[in-house]
């Protein structure tokens, strides 16, 4: 799972994996295999080797709060499967999450597609993302053709969101 | 013991902490309570805590927590036959300690004379000065050409500070170093008061270096009785507001303690002072100290003088408007180990101290021994502007100095409030300063190491990533790829997220 959290203007790439209490998160090319439990809502303790952190995390309206030993720190998710909130309402806005091969292309300018539909498929390290619709629309443009190398963070394929939704 | 006949119910005519504070101490004492509340503060602490309610509608203060007239109403309306006014709101009014009064309902606190007289700074300095309280050297007069006051400023000496009567926010001050610019400096300081406030009288002030703000707790019954429970160092202050409070001050000595003790009770007896009352001194980088004012009401700090005395001070005040003697006598009072207070305060310390509004999403404080919370929230509290964004207080104390600084980075470290900015990580900071640590510290402590100060300077914690993936992976409704290979650590499935196997089918 990658996540992107926007921090005072930074944003910050992790991806994390699970495997029961054990977690695996990367960041800055370091992993970072810790054990974690949620003590009680919003509560975790996370075995990071000999350390422990102990945080606390909520939801506010928008932002999220992380408390770490008396530091707070405000942060928001972005989903860059979605639309990117800082784009007109009306225009999809799919970054690709990672480095790697278009290897199929699923629709084409014009194209209606439903939320969750498939658009494109990009392979990197012998496996394969999939760019889904995050919302109903109309294909605009699609920015890449087949066997093209697409770099993290490049614009996919563009929609614009149906005006009843 | 006198047998004393206490109040039978008190109106609280305050919110927040100290609503919640005075309303326990009655209940310890078997006094019935009342609170009066805005609609702003409908499930605040201190209205759950009280037998009695009151709304006072609109959440503004003039018309709530300042309106007298619905207040004195209230408090009628019920039956009180006392009222406690905190601290801030109407603590300081002597028009409204003289309402209470004039309907036969005590007001906890000194004489509505008394509190006018410490209300006005300069004719409070005066009767200090006749009362032989040292206060800081000064011209305060009406001769305001500029030959006289070239001469009054010579008698000061230097370095020394003109100031505007009207003035505030540093308009219209000068700090003059020498005699040759005195002059210059005081038409100066006249133009910028002239055009500031529309009044260019001016005072004159010797300048302290290095100053200090220490100041001794009284209290004093109302028959002539009086003790000091020694001093609280509250230099630690931004926006001229305290922020962190300690006792004993480090600079402290047994010789300057008995000094300054004797002045306060001195200051005290020069107005005919009654009940709980702050005496403030500037002190010095020589340790010379100077009377600044009379606070007539129960400190915000006033925990830290209850953790290391064990007196409860809202309890004497009760006891003392009720009329009882003092039972306490100055030689039996001892300071015990070491006390720190930090206000925990809603407001922005990287974005000049502005306080943040918002809803408090959790509200969770750390206990232990020796680990007071004084507090008026709860999560789901709405932090408005109507009021001022102290959130609540965390008093610690313990052996000594350091013990004591150590338990309090333990605490805040601890103390999880979440919703709006607040000002924990700041307080940590301060108290982990090696200066802060040696107790170099001045009324000037954060602007000289802490101004333009970010919170987020090193931006994100590996530590905070680290918490925000987990938690988001445990409540990811995706459905995950269990990784296998995990003996391999150059696998390439080591780095891979949500991944499927194969196109969509």
């Amino acid at each position: 799972m990658f996540i992107n959290y926007e921090h005072e203007n930074h944003v910050y790439n992790v991806s994390v994996e699970r495997r029961k209490d054990q977690y695996f998160v990367t960041y800055d090319n370091t992993e970072y295999e810790v054990e974690a439990d949620e003590i009680k809502p919003g509560h975790l303790k996370i075995k990071l080797g000999d350390r422990v952190i102990k945080c606390v995390i909520t939801k506010g309206d928008k932002d999220k709060f992380v408390f770490v030993e008396g530091d707070v720190f405000k942060v928001r998710n972005i989903e860059l499967t979605g639309a990117k909130k800082n784009k007109k309402k009306d225009e999809g806005n799919l970054n690709s999450p990672i480095s790697g091969k278009v290897v199929n292309i699923k629709v084409k300018g014009g194209d209606k597609v439903k939320k969750g539909d498939v658009l494109m498929i990009i392979e990197a390290m012998k496996m394969e993302y999939l760019i889904r619709a995050p919302y109903n629309g109309k294909v605009k443009k699609v920015n890449f053709k087949e066997k093209d190398q697409i770099e993290i963070g490049q614009n996919t394929v563009e929609i614009t969101k149906n005006k009843e939704d | 013991m006198e047998w004393i006949i206490l109040f039978k119910k008190v109106l609280i005519a305050n919110r927040g902490e100290i609503a919640v504070r005075i309303i326990k101490a009655c209940q310890e004492m078997g006094i019935k309570t009342v609170a009066v509340y805005s609609e702003a503060d409908e499930n605040a602490p201190h209205v759950q805590l009280a037998d009695e309610t009151v709304n006072l509608g609109d959440p503004t203060p003039i018309e709530s927590y300042l309106n007298i007239p619905k207040i004195i109403k209230v408090a009628q309306d019920v039956g009180a036959d006392a009222v406690h006014p905190g601290y801030g709101f109407l603590a300081e009014n002597p028009d409204f300690a003289k309402s209470c009064n004039d309907k036969k309902m005590k007001f906890i606190g000194p004489s509505p004379k008394v509190i006018s007289l410490m209300g006005d700074k300069i004719a409070a300095k005066k009767i200090m000065e006749k009362a032989g309280v040292p206060v800081i050297p000064g011209y305060h007069g009406v001769k305001q050409d500029n030959s006289s006051l070239v001469e009054e400023g010579k008698k000061i000496g230097f370095p020394l500070l003109v100031k505007a009567a009207a003035g505030g926010g540093g308009k219209g001050m000068r700090i003059v170093h020498s005699e040759d610019v005195l002059k210059d400096s005081i038409e100066s300081a006249k133009r910028e008061s002239k055009s500031a406030f529309g009044n260019d009288t001016v005072f004159l002030e010797k300048y302290i270096d290095k100053p200090r703000h220490i100041e001794f707790q009284i209290l004093a019954d109302e028959h002539g009785n009086i003790i000091h429970l020694f001093e609280r160092e509250c230099s630690i202050q931004r926006r001229h507001q305290k922020i962190i409070e300690e006792t004993p001050s480090p600079v402290m000595t047994p010789e300057l303690r008995e000094k300054m003790g004797k002045a306060a009770i001195k200051a005290a007896e020069a107005v005919g002072y009654s009940n709980a009352g702050t005496v403030e001194f500037m002190v010095d980088g020589n340790l010379n100290f100077y009377f600044m004012e009379m606070n007539t009401r129960l400190q915000v700090e006033h925990p830290i003088t209850e953790m290391t005395t064990g007196v409860d001070l809202a309890k004497w005040q009760l006891r003392i408007a009720s009329g009882m003697k003092l039972t306490l006598k100055q030689k039996d009072l001892i300071q015990r180990g070491h006390a720190i207070e930090c206000r925990i305060y809603a407001e922005n310390p990287s974005n000049g101290f502005l306080p943040s509004i918002g809803t408090l999403t959790k509200v969770e404080s750390p206990t232990g021994p020796n680990v007071r919370n004084d507090t008026g929230i709860y999560a789901g509290m709405k932090i408005t502007p109507y009021y001022d964004p102290m959130l609540a207080k965390l008093i610690v104390s313990s052996e000594n100095r350091e013990e004591c600084i150590n338990k309090m980075i333990w605490a805040l470290s601890r103390y999880v409030v979440l919703g709006v900015t607040t000002n924990v990580s700041f307080l940590k900071k301060v108290l982990s300063h090696d200066e802060f640590k040696k107790g170099n510290i001045t009324t000037h402590f954060i602007d000289n190491h802490f101004k333009d100060w970010m919170s987020t300077k090193e931006g994100l914690p590996v530590e905070a990533l680290i918490a925000l993936a987990v938690y988001d992976s445990m409540h990811s409704k995706t459905q995950e790829i269990v990784r296998y290979k995990e003996s391999d650590p150059h696998s390439p499935w080591k780095h891979v997220g949500r991944w499927r196997m194969g196109a969509d089918s």
